[in-house]
């Protein structure tokens, strides 16, 4: 009883810690959050009063538990730390349909995930040309060309992240570093690249952000 | 090195938002066996094979879970020696046929009245095929040993011997004893059952999310999607993506809507449909179910099965 106690208790702690660090934060879509900090408050549970039964009993750790319980301990010793690059790379960029507020917002207040959506519905670029852009986001590197900057949203976790990136013409004296998050100060404009017409950030400022406590997008 | 800081982060979100998932499949098998007085209404269910499943299909509206949640609540109905097309047509047929997922498949799809209806019509003949399907193996070469055990010691003895008991005055000590007096189990020894079948159901389930994990991180999914307009090609493609993502179905709708517009209609049901049913998050917990020949049944079946209906929509709507 004592190890299926014990595990229960470690596996309720991991949810709690994973609910409490902010960590969530970089793994799931809010809506789960409370979702893993009640299932672990439950495992916590659970654990307590049936390491409180002392009931004497054999039960031998099985290989499988074992597992499971290393798991939850490495879970909370190595915190997550994906590459947003990578995964970015590794998935086709198709954002669901543009909220309405898109539409609404000032061109300063959307954000680098509402510039796309707004983008991707409107067939022509030039209609934003000189818009002002206040956006952040992540260096996101190309196979070819100039890297985006980016950000990833997600629907339920991080296995379903869909990046949305935008073209940035680079000043010469900056070198934007993979991964790396900027905040950009600047001006919507269109240039033709690769025989197609496509809106550029042309940046007046560039600043290099820590990575934003809540970094994915709904 | 940054590959590997991915996968472990893509295995951390996979697992701690399926955890909850399987934590309330094994409190509504816990429940449910607390509750019900075992040979009451489970002896009530229709055992005709084609009837059964698709009981046990409609049973999904009674569970708004993700696959991970539906597990243990199968897993308990065949334990408790319910027909197995119904515990099958339940376990296939249930993470689609739920409110939730009929909901956030229309929250994403408002738009695409034919999918509302294809996506529930397509799981359920999923479901019942699959169940007619595994239903021809005998018990012995279908159900996970332990199950079966416990199974056996479910059915009266009019049904089964001793022997095929394997407890009584010949044979050995079930591992599990099961009263089928009708008398309601104490609480405490259910909490204690539900706790070691949880604590059995996540190490599985975290193998699988290392297994979903590693396999996202190394197989560019851009690869699977490039194939978007080819009809068959890209039904196979997204039943290949829909097993590797092991998303759960509550919100695969979501995820679908990212890349709608680049690939054939056929091939967006066939994701829809064939991901509740299989995929890599999945295929611990399905030993505990079943044997690995069945799981392989269960595998193939279902692909044959997504990949027929993704081609009939395809000449439909193309």
């Amino acid at each position: 009883m004592l190890k299926r106690g014990t595990l229960l208790l470690l596996w309720g702690l991991t949810l709690l810690w994973s609910f409490h660090s902010g960590r969530l934060d970089l793994l799931l879509r809010g809506v789960f959050h409370g979702l893993v900090g009640v299932t672990g408050l439950v495992l916590l549970m659970l654990g307590v009063s049936i390491l409180l039964k002392r009931e004497k009993q054999n039960e031998r750790w099985r290989w499988p538990w074992l597992l499971s319980g290393v798991m939850a301990a490495l879970v909370v010793i190595l915190p997550p730390s994906p590459s947003f690059s990578d995964l970015a790379s590794n998935r086709p960029q198709g954002l669901p349909n543009p909220p309405e507020l898109a539409f609404v917002l000032p061109p300063e207040q959307r954000s680098l995930t509402e510039w796309v959506r707004l983008l991707r519905s409107q067939p022509d670029p030039d209609l934003v040309v000189g818009n002002p852009v206040r956006i952040s986001g992540f260096v996101w590197r190309q196979p070819q060309g100039p890297p985006l900057i980016a950000r990833l949203t997600v629907r339920c976790c991080l296995a379903d992240a869909t990046p949305a990136g935008l073209a940035v013409e680079w000043p010469l004296s900056f070198t934007p570093k993979t991964n790396q998050w900027l905040a950009i100060n600047g001006t919507m404009s269109v240039q033709s690249r690769n025989k197609r017409r496509i809106p550029v950030v042309i940046p007046q400022n560039i600043t290099p952000i820590a990575r934003p406590e809540r970094p994915l997008e709904p | 090195m940054d590959k590997l800081a991915t996968a472990w982060a893509i295995f951390q979100g996979l697992l701690l938002e399926a955890v909850p998932f399987l934590l309330l499949g094994v409190a509504i098998a816990g429940l449910a066996r607390w509750t019900v007085p075992p040979g009451t209404w489970i002896e009530r269910l229709p055992k005709n094979p084609v009837l059964a499943p698709i009981i046990g299909a409609l049973m999904g509206f009674a569970l708004p879970a993700c696959e991970c949640g539906n597990v243990p609540v199968a897993r308990r109905l065949l334990a408790s020696g319910a027909p197995m097309g119904t515990a099958f047509g339940f376990l296939f047929a249930a993470p689609v046929l739920n409110p939730i997922v009929l909901a956030s498949t229309w929250a994403a799809f408002p738009d695409q009245p034919w999918l509302l209806v294809a996506r529930p019509l397509g799981a359920f003949l999923l479901a019942i095929l699959l169940s007619l399907l595994l239903v021809q193996l005998p018990e012995t070469q279908l159900l996970a040993t332990a199950l079966l055990e416990e199974r056996r010691m479910s059915q009266p003895l009019s049904n089964l011997g001793l022997l095929q008991r394997n407890s009584g005055v010949i044979g050995g000590s079930p591992s599990t004893p099961r009263s089928i007096s009708g008398r309601r189990p104490k609480a405490w020894q259910v909490l204690d059952q539900s706790c070691r079948e949880f604590l059995d159901l996540l190490a599985l389930l975290v193998l699988g999310c290392v297994l979903a994990a590693l396999v996202q991180t190394w197989l560019p999914r851009s690869w699977l999607l490039a194939v978007g307009g080819a009809p068959t090609a890209s039904i196979l493609a997204l039943m290949l993506l829909a097993v590797v993502v092991s998303v759960c179905s509550s919100v695969d709708a979501f995820l679908a809507l990212g890349f709608a517009a680049q690939i054939t209609p056929g091939a967006l049901l066939a994701f829809l449909l064939l991901g509740p049913v299989v995929d890599l998050k999945l295929a611990g917990l399905f030993t505990v179910l079943m044997r690995p020949r069945a799981i392989l049944i269960t595998a193939v079946g279902a692909s044959l099965g997504v990949l027929l209906i993704g081609q009939w929509i395809n000449l439909w709507l193309l």
